[in-house]
């Protein structure tokens, strides 16, 4: 099951089989479990700064609150919105009225994502030194201190552009 | 795949029995080098640049290692950034941060670092398949390379470039399963004996004096213990070489540390009360080889640190639960 869903991650896969994986994923919670953590996995490969598991719950979750589901396409409604009404004009009734839509969804919507980001970012500085921390206290035990020095400290001190 | 994987082992492991002996020779021969590498870490004076590198970060640091008697004094200074810089002597660690030199950690030494133990060099042959895979140029030095394969996909190759003469390790890489290389140090320019700058070993600065200014919550190393935390599912081979509570900074209760080593890789398991901060909690996070891995269950907030594939410290995480005394 696990090597499939990372066949499935990898494009690995062929289209029914990857079909019938996903109707898994959406009924089985332990397969969701599964594809969730690989993602996280990724995720942190891709980029090794702090990242946020059961954040999709989270929004999962934040969304069940929000007035209308469709709320996140309000957004790429609209973007298309501007390039068909100025090729189209035959069909301007029909985006007038998508337009509309999407103007009664976007004021909601982006105030609530944005202050979800804002919610996640304070966070990460405590995070970040708390990790050193644990890297320094962990670095004194590991057997890499013992066979090279201290050169593996550096692990503590590792620093990202744009950091004071 | 998985399943290809597990054929393949039990073909190895078939193939291992019939060519037994040839193998063990080889761990030997890789054995003996760790042994040598291992002293020479400690009794070598050098001083030289290492670049260090995981992912798209680069960066470079200075190494000077000195000996005098009974004791060792060693300065890492980052010279890439923000300055940064980290002093061990005595089992203590001094961490440049604000301005002054802090004392991170203390721990009652003989004066030398901790050692590889003869019991960690022999429980590698259980975990790895050590080869020694060729001479190679690093820095102007003539290097033996040693190569550590994991038996299991729960931890990270390992490769090192091994000074011919004084044993002193000039490159090492972490490997994933694949061969991608996931985090990798080298010397640029090293100097091995000689004349070497001593002139920051300041022993009278580096004693209590300086302590009590620092943080004196932090002058005491740790006692240890044993909490009755047991974790079920460590990868084969990891024992526990340690159990402290220690103190940590910006806590107001002692952490407790709980450390497993398969003798080339460590996991650390840190358990303290969560003080119910919105988002410090659960996640994954990674630096080079080290995975870190935090949650919270039960209101203790938990933090697996370890040179191991990010799969493991989740795996070891979920795993960990209390015997009720």
């Amino acid at each position: 099951m696990k090597q499939e869903i990372s066949a499935l991650m990898d494009g690995e896969l062929f289209e029914d089989e990857s079909d019938s994986l996903l109707g898994r994923v959406k009924r089985d919670s332990a397969t969701r479990d599964d594809w969730e953590v690989y993602h996280l996995i990724g995720d942190v490969l891709r980029q090794p700064e702090h990242i946020h598991c059961g954040l999709s719950a989270k929004v999962r979750a934040r969304m069940q609150e929000e007035p209308t589901v469709l709320a996140p396409r309000g957004r790429t409604a609209k973007h298309k919105i501007h390039t068909m009404a100025w090729s189209a004009a035959a069909s301007l009734a029909a985006v007038g009225v998508v337009a509309w839509m999407s103007m009664q969804i976007t004021p909601e919507t982006s105030p609530q994502l944005a202050l979800q980001q804002t919610a996640l970012r304070p966070a990460s500085a405590g995070i970040k030194n708390k990790t050193n921390e644990y890297l320094m206290a962990h670095q004194e035990f590991s057997p890499s201190t013992g066979m090279n020095s201290g050169a593996y400290y550096i692990r503590t001190a590792a620093y990202q552009p744009g950091e004071k | 795949m998985r399943m290809d994987v597990a054929f393949c082992r039990v073909m190895l492991g078939g193939l291992l029995l019939i060519g037994g002996n040839a193998h063990a020779e080889d761990w030997q021969v890789g054995l003996d080098w760790l042994k040598v590498i291992a002293f020479a870490a400690h009794q070598t004076e050098y001083s030289g640049v290492f670049v260090y590198q995981y992912g798209s970060h680069v960066e470079t640091s200075r190494i000077t290692h000195v000996v005098e008697p009974d004791s060792e004094f060693e300065k890492l200074e980052r010279l890439d950034g923000p300055k940064y810089e980290i002093q061990r002597h005595h089992g203590q660690v001094w961490c440049y941060i604000n301005q002054k030199m802090v004392q991170v950690d203390s721990r009652q030494t003989h004066g030398k670092f901790p050692d590889l133990l003869p019991e960690q060099i022999s429980a590698l042959g259980e975990n790895y398949w050590i080869k020694e895979t060729g001479m190679e140029r690093v820095t102007g030095y003539n290097a033996q390379t040693i190569l550590f394969k994991p038996k299991d996909s729960l931890r990270y190759a390992h490769k090192i470039w091994a000074h011919t003469d004084s044993g002193l390790i000039l490159k090492a890489a972490v490997l994933d399963g694949k061969n991608k290389v996931i985090e990798q140090y080298a010397f640029t320019q090293l100097q091995i004996g000689g004349a070497i700058d001593r002139s920051w070993i300041q022993p009278s600065d580096l004693t209590d004096t300086n302590l009590s200014q620092a943080s004196p919550e932090m002058a005491k190393g740790g006692a240890s213990a044993n909490g009755g935390w047991v974790v079920d599912a460590l990868p084969a081979g990891f024992k526990k070489t340690m159990e402290i509570q220690r103190p940590m900074r910006g806590r107001l209760a002692p952490v407790t540390q709980l450390v497993f080593s398969d003798g080339l890789s460590a996991i650390s398991i840190f358990i303290e009360p969560d003080n119910g901060d919105e988002g410090e909690g659960d996640g994954l996070f990674s630096r080079g080889a080290v995975n870190i891995y935090s949650k919270v269950m039960s209101q203790y907030l938990f933090t697996v640190v370890g040179e191991v594939p990010p799969r493991t410290v989740m795996q070891v995480l979920d795993s960990v639960r209390y015997n009720g005394r």
